[in-house]
């Protein structure tokens, strides 16, 4: 008889929790959804929960027609919706191909101070990276690479590599070696046992990576912002409808911009999701 | 500044807590005075190698030394022309491009005319790339907008005659990084050329014959394979990471502070001084620099505890037996993990407006007041006021911000954790809970002795790599309060107007404000001496931490 009445406090206790839990975890994203799709001109005046007796598609018309110059051939955000989709997925190729090599010649090959040498790439990046933005800002006014998306590109690219080389060697020591050494009994080369046999087993962790690198340059702001600054990206473009100044302060453009990008996003995070063991080797974190 | 006896406990737990690591990171410092040893000697090394290499075998010697006065020499009197061609044309192009970048031919000419006791920077009139870099990166720059300079008047810009155009220090500087790098590179395949002119002649006193072009290329293509295909990825990282660190550590030796107009003011380089401006020479530095450490440590900390902990409690609520629909419920709570943090931070720093969400909520509901009774109850709010609530303004109590930054962080990491601690709760093996209920053990005991240490044991990773993320979490501060609320004018100490912190700012927003959001008072000496202690901390914690990794050290 008691074990049965706990039995319904503990079951009673979970739900009510669960609900209080899902309720907030839902609130600001109800939200986001209720501004978006609303005629309000003020943030103050939406609701948290939608009204869909008043929906309506004025942000988004507004959010695909804005021009902040006439001249302009595209509206302001399908510009730098193309221009992020660009260094998303140019990321996405490099990435794969360069964690590719250095993976594989970290786990199958021998190095002078190889260990050290990982260990040094990790550390580097703990440096802040803006403080070297005035350097990287030199560097790409030198060479004349400013308001140029390929070299934006090829920074986040050698950001992503030390890290993602720290996944794949978990990843690639598993394959076991006999497998290279059958193939290259039968006097397959270097190259060929990498192209074809250690990156297909590898795909699984390869499609991680890929993934990673095309979500990382979306909603990054300030290394574009430095970098490119008459060719904007989307970070940019959200960062500049909600500050209030300078203008245009539109954060119901805001609203309905996120919202546009976080869809997708999150539909892929949570796909995502059957990776995230992964960060228990590899020290994962979402960024 | 005035701490609660709260937080004055939790600084001294802090304080043990840093001497633990301390006595922990002697093996840490220990590692560094090897690293230093190991270069001497293999500096000793190479010497004692040369001066063998001489004795013993003087002909094959001579071979080297040809290459060192002519870098691919040596490899074409070996009869190696695939190698000494390739050699001698990288050391043409790089005289070449000195040469052509220079004005050497002008030199001569106008020297004669030159007033033996005017001041004249030669390399910087006439030097090319290499030259020019040099001189631009040891001197950073000598002449400035409005000097006279022989008997012409230096300008901002003049595109015929550059060698009127004042000095940039900051491109000088940066220009200075790329070319050692270059150089670098250039010794490196000189240092090549010679021992391979050498070991080459060994071999062919030896009777070994001269390896032909086509097995050279094989045999290379074979044995350095591994070096090869990562030379893009480290020419990349060299580029956009080692030389930005390079020049940014460089910024903390150099008097770049609000002071210098790029051109119209030289940056100098003076040592130490802002090292020790921030380590007691200038108490307001060391006084704010120790208040911002404070409350980034204990932010980390605590940011990085109550993730972990509500992600625990959720795992192990939706896995409980109670709970049906386990899949449902963990989809719904993973949606703010899902959406792009920059996304949830900007809605929550609407949110938290003083016109905001959250205001509106309380005064539709009619709770302000007895929300602002409870704030105030447990010290986040000063007795007295009225209205809305300020939740990021308020100047006298820092910590109602701070306590809302933990709260959406909270919000947004929690669910990291859940995911995590899921997957480890289902490797936990059933037959320890079995073995325990034969031994009668209860609920609470099997949860202490079981489940925890084991769900700890297998994040303990991902509680490191949380607490550096979160040590440096730019966005959680920058997007959400940008570092507010400010402290009167009257709080900060004349040397930091203009630079000083917010009352939620962590180092590292700091950092970014007092370098690129301060206008007229930018400061990036301080800047980055900041970051070179934020790096010291940060790098120096998950190196160690790294390092003692099993997994880590385990060959491949």
């Amino acid at each position: 008889m008691k074990y049965k009445v706990q039995r319904v406090l503990a079951t009673i206790f979970s739900y009510t929790w669960l609900t209080a839990s899902v309720l907030i975890a839902l609130a600001p994203v109800s939200w986001m959804i209720s501004a978006a799709f609303s005629d309000a001109r003020r943030l103050q005046d939406v609701p948290v929960i939608p009204n869909f007796a008043e929906f309506s598609l004025n942000n988004y018309r507004e959010v695909f027609t804005y021009r902040s110059s006439s001249g302009a051939a595209l509206p302001d955000f399908v510009d730098s919706f193309l221009t992020t989709l660009f260094i998303a997925t140019l990321s996405t190729i490099l990435v794969v191909i360069f964690s590719s090599l250095v993976g594989f010649a970290v786990t199958r090959f021998r190095f002078r101070a190889k260990k050290p040498a990982l260990l040094l790439m990790l550390g580097l990046q703990m440096f802040p990276s803006f403080m070297g933005m005035i350097a990287i800002f030199i560097i790409f006014r030198v060479f004349g690479w400013l308001n140029n998306p390929f070299y934006l590109t090829l920074i986040y690219v050698a950001g992503a590599i030390p890290f993602n080389t720290f996944i794949v060697r978990g990843f690639m020591r598993n394959v076991p070696r006999s497998l290279d050494e059958a193939a290259m009994i039968d006097g397959a080369t270097n190259l060929q046992v990498m192209i074809k046999i250690i990156v297909p087993l590898a795909a699984p962790i390869m499609g991680f990576i890929a993934v990673n690198a095309f979500m990382g340059p979306w909603l990054d702001y300030i290394l574009p912002s430095i970098v490119m600054p008459n060719n904007e990206t989307v970070a940019m473009w959200l960062f500049r409808m909600q500050e209030p100044t300078p203008a245009p302060f539109e954060p119901m453009l805001f609203m309905a911009g996120a919202l546009f990008l976080a869809i997708p996003i999150m539909i892929v995070q949570i796909y995502m999701q059957k990776y995230i063991t992964y960060g228990l080797t590899a020290g994962a974190e979402k960024g | 500044m005035n701490e609660t006896p709260l937080i004055g406990r939790l600084l001294n737990a802090l304080k043990r807590f840093g001497m633990g690591i301390v006595n922990k990171f002697k093996s840490f410092f220990v590692v560094f005075a090897m690293i230093f040893v190991g270069i001497g000697r293999a500096i000793r090394n190479f010497f004692q190698k040369i001066v063998r290499a001489a004795k013993e075998n003087p002909k094959s010697f001579k071979k080297g030394l040809s290459s060192f006065f002519l870098m691919g020499l040596g490899q074409l009197r070996n009869k190696q022309w695939y190698k000494g061609v390739p050699l001698l044309s990288v050391l043409v192009i790089v005289l070449l491009v000195e040469f052509i970048t220079g004005d050497y031919i002008y030199a001569p000419g106008e020297l004669q005319n030159h007033p033996p006791e005017d001041t004249l920077y030669f390399f910087r009139d006439y030097g090319g790339l290499f030259t020019r870099g040099v001189w631009g990166f040891l001197s950073l720059g000598a002449l400035t907008i409005g000097m006279e300079y022989r008997g012409n008047m230096i300008v901002n810009e003049d595109f015929a005659y550059d060698w009127l155009q004042a000095d940039n220090s900051r491109t000088l500087m940066g220009e200075g990084i790329i070319i050692f790098v270059i150089v670098a590179v250039i010794i490196g395949l000189w240092i090549f050329s010679i021992r391979d002119a050498y070991k080459t002649d060994l071999k062919i006193r030896a009777g070994m014959g001269v390896e032909r072009a086509k097995d050279w290329l094989r045999r290379v293509w074979d044995d350095y394979f591994a070096y090869i295909i990562i030379l893009p990825a480290l020419f990349l990282i060299t580029l956009f990471i080692l030389i930005p660190f390079v020049f940014s550590f460089m910024v903390g030796f150099t008097n770049y502070d609000s002071a210098i107009t790029l051109r119209a003011d030289l940056i100098q380089w003076h040592g130490l001084t802002t090292f020790r401006d921030v380590f007691g020479a200038d108490p307001a530095f060391r006084d704010f620099f120790l208040v911002v450490l404070g409350w980034t440590t204990i932010y980390a900390i605590l940011s990085s505890i109550t993730v972990y902990v509500l992600g625990l409690i959720q795992a192990l609520i939706i896995e409980s037996r109670y709970v049906k629909a386990k899949k449902v419920w963990r989809l719904i709570l993973i949606l703010p993990w899902a959406i792009p943090g920059m996304i949830s931070l900007l809605v929550f720093s609407n949110v938290f407006g003083t016109d905001g969400l959250a205001n509106r909520l309380l005064s539709d509901w009619g709770m302000v007041e007895s929300v602002r009774t409870f704030f105030e109850m447990v010290g986040l709010l000063e007795p007295g006021g009225s209205g809305s609530i300020q939740w990021f303004t308020n100047p006298n109590n820092p910590n109602m911000a701070r306590f809302i930054i933990l709260i959406v962080n909270l919000w947004m990491g929690y669910p990291y954790f859940m995911l995590l601690i899921t997957g480890v709760l289902s490797t936990i093996p059933q037959s320890l809970y079995e073995a325990a209920d034969i031994d009668g053990g209860s609920a609470s005991q099997k949860f202490r002795y079981i489940t925890l240490p084991f769900v700890i044991r297998a994040t303990a990773p991902v509680i490191i790599t949380t607490f550096t993320f979160n040590f440096n979490n730019f966005g959680a501060i920058y997007f959400l309060t940008g570092g507010g609320p400010r402290y009167r004018t009257a709080e900060i100490p004349q040397s930091l107007r203009g630079i000083e912190p917010g009352q939620t700012d962590i180092l590292i927003s700091w950092i970014y404000s007092m370098a690129f959001e301060s206008g007229d008072h930018d400061t990036y000496n301080l800047a980055a001496v900041y970051s070179i202690l934020v790096f010291i901390i940060v790098a120096g914690f998950s190196i160690y931490y790294l390092s003692r990794l099993k997994s880590f050290w385990e060959e491949d």
